[in-house]
């Protein structure tokens, strides 16, 4: 519940609007939760956990659909006009991000199942440590892409952006270290290519959660700054705050 | 985020202060009496009509507080804002409507192709066959169709012959796209049609008399969604030949049918833009609160 | 909450009977209002029509006159203006002394003289100018009775009461039953109310006097007071400004609207007649002193009418361009007109029934002649009535009802008109 939702004079109206932006939460929560249990899975060796989080990964789309159901409904009944319709195109944006983390979070529920199901040998800890590593900086990211839209905090989400590049940087540090273990030992390329796979899972789930903050940019200024560089999205962010 | 400032236009000195003075969306509420700035742009590059410091007193009232703006050509404006907050008055200060209320006062400049159209000199009958007007309720005469079109061209004296109007009279009706409607019951009485045909039958009767600007005040408020539809489309159509001034209740509507938009607030212009820009990302708080429905 | 829906529902429920009661009532007391009224109406009209109606019959007696050439035209000229000047009262006198030989006495002979109408000797007159060929014969004519016999004969004389208490006597009755017997009496449709001017006579006594002198009056009051009244309540109601002097007007039009109308008699006496030296008596000036009384009427409906043209008429036409006087022309009155029509129509209805402004100039006097013209003196149907209601002649009672009868006919079709021109001009619009 804020500014951006409530005090329209229609009261049903502003129970509509709260709840999209619950449900926006409630999925943003639940991706956040596959992303861990998934990577848990991984560090625990459990391929039921992540069978689990295969699983689980259609309360995720179901919860989209729906979501998109409301919004179709709100356009439809109440015509929203200016930051009542940024906010439910943004909403809309969101949640496809949201989804796309989801499946993300499945890929590498998918890899522990590779990983530990079948009587194949598992790989070193060495080798996913980084998965480990960089799914810690990615919750963090979501986090606060998820905050910043709860709480409209631009600060928040020009964080998200500019951590997005340090993602990147990590992402290719991670790749060059485990080129080395292949380089070391070409038995293990095979654990090595389904690594970069889930750290490229990861990589991406960061990317959504920069859209994220752009997002919330726009729907707070009204300026589309997903394609420009960070420089102009401070500056837009500063101008007038 | 800042103004761009039209730099091909040579702006009077106060006007740029108008367009520098930016209001963030966060200044709240309440609107500063000592500070009254529309937010936006009021020029335009090729303006039909311009008001300058434009005041309207009923009298003790004020009801137009130093409103300036400008109506472009060929542009349709649409002036927006809750009940009683000037948008009808000022609408009607533009072809000198209010001059029937006797108690109605106005200060300030309204200009059309440079002359004042409050000097003594300028003829209201005139003003008026340049600046037509279509009202809220249809108010057909209680004539034929072609009676109704060929009134205005017949007391202006716009025809030569019998002929020349019922070109006059037939063209009108065509550009109303009532033509196909009624061609054939031309000698039927005009409040005999439904009431979007009325409406359309007095766009009709405007533009018969072939003003510059139309002005148009709530032209859909009695009519149903197709008949408000087709008059849109005819709206549309029209700001090919004419400049149209459109005051309407509805938002949705404004926000088809406008290139520019003007939200009025107890007297006061808040903001004026461009229509896209107004809709979904107003300036001013006032005009955000209005337009998602968070007062009046 | 539903309990406090039932408790509500309850003490509603509880209230509606006494509702519904008051409801009733108020409707019965609205239609005993309205009973009443017309049974007072009916009361009206059954005693004036029971009154008057026989005042559309009148008897005639038939003589037997021989047309003595000797005293008609001696010369046989065949002359009319010869014929007219004999001496038609000593033909028709002698034709009764023939009837009734046996009257003897100058005093008996008179009272036989009063069987027919002292206008029997012009019917007479009439007869022989129109058939001079009859001169010398002798003719059978059908000549009005005295208005005493033509009571009589209607029953309106009790043959009961001692002689000296009714007005006709014994020998009369006796004469005119003779004539019964040999059927020599007849109740005829009586043309000459309708075609004859005032009369000391009641049988010769007719409203046509009264009514041309009504339509003289009506022509100059409507002349006079439509164009004035329209044109004043189009300056008011659509150019003058909003100020004390208009708002002072205003109160005085209503004012006047409420004045006695003897007053604009009176006016009308010292301004028109002593002042300005008009004739007496003229339906110009009565119908002059009718405008001053209808006017305001006029005004004030005119001005409703005009303000009941919506305003967005108004704006419509100077929206296109039309200037204050062609919106006004062009499209307020023709609007308007109904109403004003109605208005103007109500005022001269009012003004048809008025007789006491027109008593002050004089319109009052006995008139015999039919006017001609709004020069002429005359009367009107109102002022006829009250003459005749003043007169002691039984016959004058019905032919004064049957005078109201005609007045009544009159304010009918004229309201009668004024719904009729109403709904056509609606239509039209």
């Amino acid at each position: 519940m804020n500014k951006m939702t409530d005090g329209h004079t229609v009261k049903s109206f502003n129970d509509e609007m709260n709840q999209l932006h619950q449900h926006v939460m409630q999925i943003g929560e639940l991706v956040r939760d596959q992303l861990s249990r998934a990577v848990d899975s991984l560090k625990d060796e459990d391929a039921d956990a992540a069978r689990e989080v295969i699983e689980r990964d259609r309360l995720v789309n179901e919860l989209d659909i729906q979501v998109d159901d409301e919004m179709v409904h709100i356009i439809a009944k109440r015509q929203p006009m200016a930051k009542d319709l940024r906010e439910i195109l943004t909403v809309g944006k969101i949640v496809t991000d949201l989804e796309r983390c989801g499946d993300e979070a499945r890929k590498i529920a998918i890899l522990c199942v590779h990983f530990y199901d079948h009587n194949t040998t598992s790989p070193s800890d060495v080798i996913l440590r980084d998965i480990v590593k960089l799914s810690d900086f990615v919750d963090s990211m979501l986090d606060k892409a998820i905050r910043a839209y709860d709480e409209l905090d631009l600060e928040l989400a020009l964080e998200t952006i500019r951590m997005d590049m340090d993602l990147d940087t990590e992402f290719k540090s991670c790749l060059r270290r485990l080129s080395t273990f292949i380089m070391e030992d070409s038995r293990v390329v095979g654990h090595v290519v389904e690594t970069v796979l889930g750290l490229r899972a990861l990589e991406r789930i960061g990317g959504h959660a920069k859209n994220i903050g752009g997002y919330v940019v726009f729907l707070v200024k009204g300026k589309d700054v997903r394609h420009e560089d960070l420089e102009t999205v401070a500056a837009e962010i500063q101008s007038a705050t | 985020m800042t103004f761009q400032i039209d730099s091909g236009t040579d702006l009077p000195e106060r006007e740029i202060d108008i367009v520098k003075e930016s209001v963030s969306a966060d200044a709240y509420s309440k609107v500063n009496r000592d500070d009254r700035k529309t937010v936006g742009k009021i020029t335009h590059v090729d303006a039909r009509m311009t008001c300058r410091n434009v005041n309207v007193y009923y009298g003790d009232k004020h009801a137009i507080k130093d409103v300036s703006l400008d109506i472009g050509k060929n542009e349709v404006i649409a002036m927006i804002g809750p009940s009683g907050c000037g948008k009808s008055t000022f609408l009607r200060c533009l072809n000198r409507m209010n001059d029937t209320i006797d108690s109605c006062r106005v200060t300030g400049d309204i200009t059309m192709d440079d002359i004042d159209i409050y000097d003594k000199k300028m003829d209201v009958v005139l003003l008026r066959a340049q600046v037509g007007m279509v009202f809220q309720k249809p108010n057909p005469f209680p004539k034929s169709i072609f009676e109704n079109v060929a009134y205005g061209p017949r007391i202006h004296g716009l025809a030569a012959s019998k002929t020349d109007i019922e070109k006059i009279v037939v063209t009108s009706l065509k550009r109303a796209g009532l033509w196909d409607e009624v061609k054939d019951y031309l000698e039927e009485p005009g409040t005999g049609l439904s009431g979007g045909q009325q409406q359309r039958l007095c766009i009709a009767r405007a533009i018969a008399v072939n003003p510059e600007v139309v002005l148009m005040d709530e032209p859909c408020s009695a009519l149903d969604p197709i008949a408000t539809a087709k008059i849109e489309e005819l709206i549309d159509e029209l700001r090919e030949h004419y400049t149209i001034a459109i005051v309407t209740h509805s938002m949705q509507q404004a926000a088809r049918v406008s290139q520019r938009t003007a939200y009025f607030h107890l007297g006061d212009l808040i903001e004026v833009g461009d229509t896209d820009m107004i809709f979904t990302n107003p300036r001013h708080q006032l005009t955000e609160d209005y337009i998602t429905g968070r007062f009046g | 909450m539903a309990n406090s829906h039932k408790y509500t529902t309850h003490i509603v429920r509880a209230g509606l009977e006494k509702r519904y009661k008051k409801e009733a009532r108020f409707r019965r007391m609205g239609l005993a209002a309205i009973i009443m009224g017309l049974i007072f109406l009916s009361m009206l009209f059954i005693s004036i029509i029971g009154n008057g109606y026989t005042a559309f019959w009148q008897t005639f007696v038939q003589l037997e006159i021989h047309l003595d050439a000797s005293v008609i035209d001696p010369e046989r000229t065949r002359d009319p203006e010869i014929i007219s000047a004999a001496d038609f009262g000593g033909i028709v006198k002698k034709s009764l002394r023939d009837m009734y030989p046996e009257v003897s006495g100058r005093r008996d002979k008179r009272t036989l003289y009063r069987l027919v109408s002292s206008g029997a000797s012009y019917y007479l007159q009439d007869y022989v100018v129109a058939n001079p060929e009859q001169i010398g014969s002798t003719i059978q004519l059908w000549v009005p009775a005295d208005d005493d016999v033509d009571m009589l004969m209607k029953g309106h004389f009790d043959r009961d009461k001692p002689e000296a208490e009714r007005r006709i006597k014994d020998n009369q009755i006796a004469w005119v039953d003779k004539l019964v017997d040999q059927g020599r009496v007849e109740s005829r449709f009586n043309k000459t109310f309708f075609t004859a001017g005032d009369s000391r006579e009641p049988e010769l006594a007719g409203i046509w006097g009264a009514a041309t002198g009504s339509f003289f009056t009506l022509v100059v009051t409507l002349l006079l007071a439509f164009p004035l009244g329209v044109a004043t309540a189009v300056y008011l109601e659509e150019f003058a400004p909003q100020n004390k002097w208009t708002d002072l007007i205003e109160v005085n039009i209503n004012n006047l609207a409420a004045v006695p109308s003897i007053v604009f008699g009176l006016l009308g006496l010292a301004v028109f007649i002593n002042f300005f030296g008009m004739p007496r008596s003229a339906p110009l000036v009565g119908g002059m002193v009718l405008t001053l009384m209808t006017l305001p009427t006029i005004i004030i409906a005119s001005r409703a009418a005009l303000k009941s043209v919506p305003p967005s008429i108004r704006e419509a036409a100077l929206g296109i361009g039309a200037s204050k006087m062609q919106m006004v022309f062009h499209h307020v009155l023709p609007l308007a007109m109904p109403g004003m029509l109605t208005g103007t129509i109500i005022g001269m209805a009012q003004a048809l029934g008025e007789s006491a402004p027109l008593l002050m100039i004089g319109m009052v006097a006995f008139i015999v002649d039919i006017p001609t013209s709004a020069m002429d003196p005359s009367t009107v149907l109102p002022v006829q009535i009250y003459l005749w209601a003043d007169s002691p002649e039984r016959a004058f009672v019905e032919r004064t009802s049957a005078a109201i009868m005609v007045l009544l006919m009159f304010l009918i079709t004229m309201n009668a008109l004024a719904v009729l021109l109403r709904k056509k001009f609606e239509r039209r619009w």
